[in-house]
Formats: C-alpha cells, structure tokens, sequence
C-alpha cells in the first residue's frame, strides 16, 4: 500500500532546497580534488601517540559534553593568543566539526531571535543548517569587489531594519577575504549600538597573515558574540571531525543541552588527538603558513599571466576565481573537482585550494 | 544553579556531577558499560591513524563500514538493506535517534511513544516541533507496550509510532507476536516506524528481539537505529548508524550533512574493526550482563521491591512508591548518603516519580556493595518518615 504520510515526508525533502545543495568534503578525494574545506596535511607522530595512549589507557567511555576540560582549556588559549579574545575555559563547546557548530549555533542562538540575516553569499553549510528548521532569514547583500563579504552599510542596514542576530564570515569560506581591523570594529560598533548579536564564522583565520582580526577581541564580547571554526585546522585532523564554539557564558546551557540531544559528546580520539595538536599548532601554522603564501603568490602570477580573474582574498590556503561556465568544464574536463560559487551563492566564482596541484588546474582554466 | 529546579537529562547531569565528587562512589546510574573498548578494536584505530587519518569519507560514512553495517542488520536483525543507499553512519546512536527523529516528524505531526522511554525522543522530538502522544505501560505487566493502546492513541495527526525494544529505562522487549501486532497498526494507519535496536544483543531468558523492518512490509515505513556503544562498550567513540527504505534514507542523508557533516574517520574504521572483527568480547560482556542482572534481582527481591522483570537491556526500573517520595529525592539521598548513583524515573517521564533505574553496568563486588548500601539508604528514608 502506498504511504500517503511517507509521500509528505518525501515532498516536504524535495522542496527543502537548502538541504538539498551538494555539502562541501572536509578532505579531498583524490590528488585533483580541489573543492575541500580543510587542508591535506600530515599527521604528526606525537598526535597519533597521544589519541592512541588515551584509548589504551580506557578513554573510550561518554565524556562531559560540552569536551574534556584540558582541550576546552586549550582552545580558549589558542583564541586568546591568536585573536585577543577573552575565553574563559567555560566558553568553549568542542564539537564534531565545524558544521555541527554552524548547526548548533545558528539554530539554537536562532531560536531567541525572530530572524537571522545571513550573507547572500556564504558557506552552504551554513544554508544547510537553516535548512533543518524553518528561520526567517533575512539576506545580506555582499559585495563582489570586496571578496563577497557584505558591506559595514549593509550590516547596519539589516540592524537598522530590526535584526538582531547575523551570521558572518570573515574570512569569507569562498574568497578567503577578511574584515579588517577597523571594519571588525565598526561592525562590533553597529551590533552593540542595537544590541544585535552575531555568529562570526572565524574558520579560515588561522591561513591569513598576522592576526586576523575578529570580533571575539571585542570588548562588549561577552554579552554578544559567538564564534566558530575548526579546531587547530592544518594539524592532519579535517576527517576527525573536530570543532568549537566559543560563546558567551549565558548561551552555552541552549546549545550544550542540545549537543546532548544530539551527539552526548564528541569522539575522544578526536579530542585526545586535538588536545595533542594544541601543543603544536603554533609551529606548524607557522610553516604552512609560509609555504601556502609562497604558493599562493606565485599562483596569482600564473593567473595573471593567463588573464584569469582573481577574487581577492586574504587567506592563503584557497584561491577563488572568476569563471565562466566553459572555464569550469574545462577544468572539469582535466579531471579537477573545485568548490562551486554556486552553493556559495555566487554562480561566477570557483574555489580552489591552495597545494601543489593547483598550479595545473589554472593552466587547464581557459 | 538551584537543585530543586533540574529536570529530565539536565537532573541527570546534576547528579552524576556530584556523583563525580566522591571517591567511593558506586555508578549505576549513566548507561556506559564499565568495560574499556576491546583492545582490537583500539589497534584499528590506532591502525587508521597512521594509514587512513585523512580518508575522505561522504557524510553517510565510509562504503566498507556501510557494507559492514548492512552484513550485521542481515545476520543479526534480518533486515535487508543496501549499503550504497540504504544505510547511513552516524555520531551515536543519539545523532541517529536526532535525525530520525527530524527526517519523519514536521511540526504538529504526532509520534506514538510507549511510556517510560528515553528522554532524549522527547527531546528530539521538541526540537522537530512534533507532538509526543503517551502510551502508558505498567510495572505489573512488566512494561509490555500493548498493542491495544497503541491502536487506541492514533488520531488524524499521527505520523510516527516509536519502538524501542529492549526498552530504556523498562528493560522490556517487545514479543515477536505483539511486534507483528504494531507492524499491522502502523499499516494500517500508514504509520512510520522509528525502531531502536541499540539493546538488541541484551535479551535475556527466553525472550526474543525482532526488528519490525524484518517483517513483511516493515522495511519500506520504518528507520532502524542501532549503535557500537553497548555492544562493543564504544561509548566515547560517537558511532551508530540507521537502516532503512533509500527514499526516506536520502533524506537522512541529507539531515546528517546539515547536522554534523561526516562522522570522524577514526571511529568508523574502529567500527569496521569491531563489525568484522572476533565477536568474544560481546560474548563475554552479554555473559557478564546476565550473571549481573540475576544478581541485581536477587538484591531487590531481598529488599522487597518491585520492578519490571528486565527482559532485555542494561537496567531494571525499580518501583519505589513504598517511600513515599519523589525519585529526584530519592536519588539524591542515596547518592548524597551512601554514594550510589541511581536514576530517578522522573527523569524519564513526568509519570514515574515513584521508580529508579540502576543499571548492571559495574563488576559483581561493586554491585553488591551498592545494593548493600541502597538497602541502608531505604532503611534509613523508612525510618525519617
Ligand atoms: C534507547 C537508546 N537509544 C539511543 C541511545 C544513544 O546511545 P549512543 O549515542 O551512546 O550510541 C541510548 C543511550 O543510552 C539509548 O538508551
């Protein structure tokens, strides 16, 4: 007998179209995938050590939810130092990755507000997480000249027009560009004037030179804003899983009650190894800093050479490009996998990470 | 925070907070098996770390752990499912329960739960905008979810019917004839199913698990959950996985993108490990459960309580109306005096104020210590009133 309720349930899927868009991988596939959100990176010995002796050793049962204390005493140090935050062990969730912090913290934060205004340009993971429940969202224009980031008037706009939660990006996940200095302050300025809220994806920061400035060193930032990103990125751990949310103090009960609903925890071989990683973060970026900005330059020169049109954007580990749709074919057609603008919302624009293939795949975009 | 005030999980969490301060204390409180996760299992992790740390994986998991997955429903559940399709890996049994609980119900949309439960598909089911319509069990049956009731709590709204069996925290397991019985209601009412085997491989005396998905017709209107958790003591590692139709799997696959993304590489290689792997360990701890739960009984049929004969699972539900007082205070006390960490029913149901869960999950000497103590706790709650 066919099931009328199950018809439902699949119609209500196939017009969900933000659930429906193509999720991004946080490794590549193959040595020609360049669509990946994390880096391919090597593991360190001592990390493997570190995961492995805490497994040995009996840390395969339930753990706090909100993660094991040195490792939430960990991230907030490395947010201090890299962004002059001032998180306190206390403000920290590790997740399961970077999206279960997008979904936690734009749907649980989501749920005090009446709407969240979110860029028209974005990480899909983002729309995907809106997806799961309906929110009014509210778009951000972005501007195409400035690497997709909305505009400081197009923020105080949307809190002039009485919204009091957006969710922002800097850098942005498609172009890699980053607010500076004083935009991060202006916006802090914008919000704090309304008492307007913010869910700051901080993710790519770690691969911008110098500090990247962020709104968790605003100093109203314990009543207000929230960030996320990946846990110590670059360290071998992008198919672990692992992520925080650094929030203040009186959204954490919401989001880790809901944490509980949905996972208990997070893994502990992927804490035991992040926690490892947090010793060694510091050093490695610094080389794989280097490497990917050398890199990355010499890239925009091939671009150049070949006329490509190059978004700009301050993070060294992507390069996005404007291209045409025979462009994207053939590199499609030279075997290359790239992020689409398109789930993004900027159709015109690939993103490509930043590694030793990436060279090639400009030759192959015509 | 006031004590008075915590419900449900987040009373839970109070307690094993507290619990955590004394060193002495005896757990049968938390549903996380006392043994370490078999060392096999460690190595392959260990394994897939060296070889396999930045495997890609799509968002329903590694194919060789779905294939894995897919053998075990087969030779253990009977259910038929493919594992390009019909399977997706997921953070726990929670994160499974969470998009099941999400990929059938829209708001106003009614789920039949048999009471007590898990606490977590209220939860769940909160978050969805869903609507939870009580079956009432009853100690005397031993928890047994009839059949007649269910039938009797359909309405036009109703869109889910939930089976969890063996049954947390009841223990009951629901009899081949009575699972048949709720297939045919949910046909007929074109109910979907959402079925959790987590317990499945704890069934005791003559009981018997069945999976209303291997039934005729079952497959196409029910999603199953099941987890590494219990059967492998894989608590820490987040790994659980559901089964069902491919229509309403795609969707699922869908929610998990959007929820967590992927499920770390590491734990589902220790869970190809442990699918495939010598099974002697499970053995061993479904021995240790059963010697345990007999011994459990024979401690509460010495103090004179009752409870619902545990069919399946890892508790007993415990009736503890003789003392007249709330389960939260009941609790507190005997973990406040005797440090003995037992869950209030409360906890899982506004309705069961009067019982406590304690689980077999701790070696024999500390079991029957804890029950020593729990009898001086009663002893000594008779004596104030
Ligand atoms: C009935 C039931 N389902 C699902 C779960 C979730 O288990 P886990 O996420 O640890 O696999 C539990 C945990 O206690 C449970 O009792």
């Amino acid at each position: 007998m066919a099931s009328e309720n199950k018809s439902e349930i699949l119609a209500e899927h196939a017009a969900n179209s933000a659930l429906n868009k193509p999720a991004l991988a946080p490794v590549a596939r193959h040595n020609m995938d360049l669509s990946a959100d994390g880096l391919r990176s090597p593991l360190d010995e001592r990390i493997i050590a570190a995961s492995s002796e805490a497994l040995e050793a009996g840390h395969t049962h339930y753990v706090d939810v909100p993660g094991i204390a040195p490792l939430r005493a960990a991230i907030a140090e490395s947010l201090n130092d890299a962004t002059g935050a001032r998180c306190e062990p206390g403000n920290i969730i590790v997740t399961a990755g970077v999206q279960e912090s997008r979904f936690l913290t734009i749907q649980k934060i989501g749920e005090n507000f009446e709407s969240i205004a979110v860029p028209a340009v974005a990480h899909p993971g983002a729309r995907k997480a809106l997806g799961v429940r309906a929110r009014n969202v509210i778009p951000l224009s972005v501007d195409a000249e400035r690497g997709y980031l909305p505009p400081i008037a197009a923020i105080s706009e949307v809190v002039a027009g009485g919204c009091r939660l957006l969710y922002l990006e800097s850098p942005s996940r498609l172009s890699g560009a980053a607010y500076t200095a004083d935009e991060v302050a202006a916006i802090g300025q914008a919000l704090r004037d309304s008492g307007a809220s913010a869910i700051w994806d901080q993710g790519l920061a770690p691969w911008v030179d110098g500090d990247c400035p962020s709104l968790a060193a605003d100093e109203d930032r314990p009543a207000l804003f929230t960030t996320i990103g990946e846990a110590f990125p670059g360290m071998g751990l992008a198919s672990w899983h692992i992520g925080y949310i650094a929030a203040p103090e009186d959204q954490i009960p919401a989001m880790q009650s809901q944490k509980q609903i949905m996972a208990i925890c997070t893994s502990t071989a992927a804490q035991y190894a992040a926690l490892e990683a947090s010793n060694l973060f510091v050093e490695a970026r610094g080389l794989r800093m280097s490497q990917l900005s050398q890199l990355k330059s010499r890239l925009i020169e091939v671009a150049a050479d070949r006329g490509l049109d190059v978004v700009t954007g301050d993070a060294k580990n992507i390069i996005a490009l404007r291209a045409s749709e025979a462009g994207a074919a053939s590199l499609r057609d030279a075997g290359f996998d790239f992020a689409e603008g398109a789930s993004f919302g900027a159709p015109a624009v690939i993103r490509l990470n930043v590694n030793a293939a990436t060279a090639d795949a400009l030759q192959a975009l015509s | 925070m006031s004590k008075k005030k915590a419900e449900g999980t987040n009373l839970l969490y109070q307690l094993m907070s507290e619990a955590r301060t004394y060193d002495d204390v005896i757990v049968m409180g938390r549903g996380d098996p006392d043994f370490d996760t078999p060392a096999h299992i460690v190595a392959a992790a260990k394994d897939a770390m060296v070889n396999h740390h930045a495997d890609y994986s799509p968002p329903e998991g590694l194919l060789a752990l779905r294939e894995a997955i897919a053998d075990r429903v087969k030779r253990v559940n009977n259910i038929d499912v493919d594992p390009a399709t019909e399977v997706v890996v997921t953070n726990g049994g929670q994160e499974a329960l969470f998009l099941m609980v999400l990929a059938v119900l829209s708001p106003g949309d009614e789920m039949i739960v048999p009471e007590p439960n898990y606490n977590t598909y209220a939860d769940s089911l909160a978050f969805a905008g869903g609507v939870k319509v009580e079956v009432e069990t009853y100690v005397q049956n031993d928890f047994r979810a009839d059949p007649a009731d269910v039938r009797a709590a359909i309405s036009d709204k109703s869109r889910a019917l939930l089976l969890v069996s063996p049954n947390n925290p009841a223990a009951s397991v629901i009899s081949p004839p009575d699972m048949r019985e709720m297939l045919d209601i949910a046909i007929s009412n074109d109910l979907m199913i959402i079925a959790d085997d987590i317990y499945d491989l704890f069934v005791y005396d003559d009981f018997t698990h069945l999976s209303p998905a291997s039934l005729p017709g079952g497959l196409e209107r029910t999603l199953t959950l099941n987890a590494f958790s219990k059967a492998y003591s894989m608590t820490g590692w987040r790994l659980g996985w559901i089964v069902g139709p491919a229509d309403l799997m795609a969707r699922v696959r869908e929610l998990k993108a959007a929820i967590s993304g992927g499920t770390s590489i590491i734990s589902q290689h220790a869970g190809i490990a442990a699918l495939t792997g010598p099974q002697d360990a499970v053995e061993m701890m479904a021995d240790a459960y059963r010697r345990r739960r007999r011994l459990v009984l024979d401690a509460l049929d010495a103090m004179g309580m009752k409870y619902g004969l545990p069919q399946g699972g890892q508790f007993v539900f415990a009736d503890i109306g003789f003392t007249g007082m709330d389960s939260g205070e009941v609790a507190q006390r005997i973990l406040s005096e005797q440090h003995v960490l037992a869950y209030p029913g409360s906890a899982f149901s506004k309705d069961r104020k009067n019982y406590l869960r304690m689980t077999f999950l701790q070696p024999e000497d500390q079991l029957i210590e804890g029950l020593e103590r729990m009898k001086v706790a009663m002893h000594n709650i008779m004596a104030d009133r």
